[in-house]
């Protein structure tokens, strides 16, 4: 496994897919700094939960293209070069999917890490109330980690089963949309489509008064059983998919 | 000769299934807006003009400008493999035409999307009972969004020439449609080529007038443009092709 994952670092040298990454990661940053330009005391003292509500909304948009753009990235230099043939004589289909899972999710980790390293510079940085709070700060990468990487497992299905990139990339898209839309449906919809889960993992709920226009960020308890239900999904797709690629005429 | 180039061009899309990612996309905001605009109907007053918004207002920041971004790229992708750049630079047909038929293709497919797009909105809008007449406006956000559209398929289709890789370039317009966002935001966005689809179909406020004046808006997207067509032209021309 350690050969296959070391040969996945070499094809990607000089590919340059970190940029796309970094970029993308960076528009992140630089829209939450946009919306914390201007914080009075009232939202100094709950800048903590706004963020972490603001990022998974961020999320919901650009990380399922982001999944789409790397999957399609490190698979379709397969498919261009006509490699597959050759690599599974060389080792078995199951490991190089696997391989190709875990090069992948390390940048999607790496984003999301960068994610929380900003929220805690820009919150000491501004002065939000209290000490950054680990504990959220741990579940924020354990939810976001765990839905990047269920999208990423998907779109690595789609470049892998499709040589024609457009159709994981249009998967993609459809599901960013999607996803961004399901933030402001109730939570109940979500639960039904993995794009949705962005949302339904929030912990983080706002409350707008009309008349005075001012917003309340609150904690609600961590939503575990949809967490559950998101990793029974992700078992079930890397079973079928893995299976789909070791089954595959090549 | 141009006509044979866009036929060839029709020819290379033939039974390619893009046109069902165009076919779906618009149906999800016309959904989910119109059930968003149910929800908040207390707030929202301004029926049909409130509706274009919920419908829009996502789609064009976000995720029409990388649509077309995935079409583009796919465009560019039939010359990239097969050694088909071979094929295409020793053939008797100008550089000019064949960049032009490209845009073509992607203009012709935003058209269509705007069809759709505004087809749907009328059918939502009947469906949950907005009893008013029309927007008078309608065409007219139909209209400059589809240019909006070119302007972008232009760009798009100069990234996906210059860059041989397929998922970067949509990307890219994701990262473009956020700058729409941005820009339309402070006031500067008839300058930012991702921003014209949404200030175009007047996405985040119907009903009022455009951010900038119209004479404006064509100008500068007709330099955006042949700005993007000339680059493409010399690149051609100048840089020798790499096939795979």
């Amino acid at each position: 496994m350690t050969q296959a994952l070391i040969l996945e670092f070499k094809k990607a040298r000089g590919r340059k897919i970190w940029m796309i990454v970094a970029a993308m990661t960076l528009v992140e940053i630089i829209w939450t700094l946009w919306g914390t330009s201007r914080m009075d005391e009232h939202d100094l003292a709950q800048g903590w939960e706004s963020v972490l509500l603001q990022y998974p909304v961020i999320n919901s948009i650009i990380m399922p293209v982001m999944a789409a753009v790397v999957a399609s990235r490190v698979c379709d230099v397969e498919h261009k070069g006509q490699t597959l043939k050759l690599l599974e004589t060389l080792m078995p289909a199951g490991r190089i999917f696997d391989a190709k899972f875990l090069f992948s999710n390390l940048y999607m980790i790496t984003a999301v890490m960068i994610q929380i390293i900003s929220m805690v510079v820009v919150g000491c940085l501004k002065g939000f109330a209290g000490n950054p709070p680990m504990d959220k700060l741990a579940c924020y990468l354990l939810f976001t980690g765990t839905v990047n990487m269920t999208l990423l497992l998907l779109q690595q299905i789609l470049s892998l089963q499709f040589a024609n990139q457009m159709v994981s990339l249009s998967v993609g898209l459809l599901g960013g949309l999607m996803s961004i839309f399901l933030f402001y449906l109730p939570k109940v919809f979500s639960n039904f489509f993995l794009w949705g889960y962005y949302a339904v993992l929030t912990f983080v709920e706002m409350d707008w008064n009309p008349a005075t226009r001012i917003v309340n960020y609150y904690y609600i308890s961590e939503n575990w059983s949809s967490f559950i239900l998101l990793l029974g999904a992700f078992t079930m797709l890397y079973l079928i998919g893995r299976r789909l690629f070791i089954r595959k005429e090549i | 000769m141009f006509s044979r180039t866009l036929r060839a061009e029709r020819i290379k899309l033939h039974h390619n299934p893009v046109w069902l990612a165009f076919l779906f996309l618009p149906i999800i905001p016309s959904v989910m807006g119109s059930f968003n605009y149910l929800q908040n109907i207390g707030i929202l007053q301004e029926k049909w003009y409130d509706l274009w918004s919920q419908q829009t207002l996502f789609n064009c920041y976000f995720f029409l400008p990388a649509l077309i971004g995935v079409y583009c790229s796919y465009l560019y992708r039939l010359e990239h493999i097969n050694h088909n750049w071979n094929t295409v630079m020793t053939m008797p047909v100008p550089v000019a035409n064949f960049v032009l038929s490209k845009l073509s293709s992607a203009a012709l497919m935003v058209l269509l999307t705007q069809i759709w797009t505004g087809l749907l909105f009328v059918l939502s809008g009947k469906l949950i009972g907005i009893d008013t007449a029309l927007p008078p406006e309608l065409f007219t956000w139909l209209f400059y969004g589809a240019i909006g559209g070119i302007v972008i398929s232009a760009v798009q289709l100069t990234l996906s020439l210059v860059i041989h890789s397929f998922a970067v370039p949509v990307g890219i317009a994701l990262i473009g449609g956020i700058s729409g966002l941005f820009a339309s935001a402070k006031g500067f966005g008839v300058w930012d080529p991702y921003a014209l689809l949404s200030l175009g179909m007047e996405a985040n406020k119907a009903g009022s007038t455009m951010q900038c004046s119209c004479s404006q808006f064509l100008i500068n997207s007709l330099m955006i443009i042949i700005l993007c067509i000339s680059f493409s032209i010399l690149w051609l021309k100048k840089r020798d092709v790499l096939t795979m």
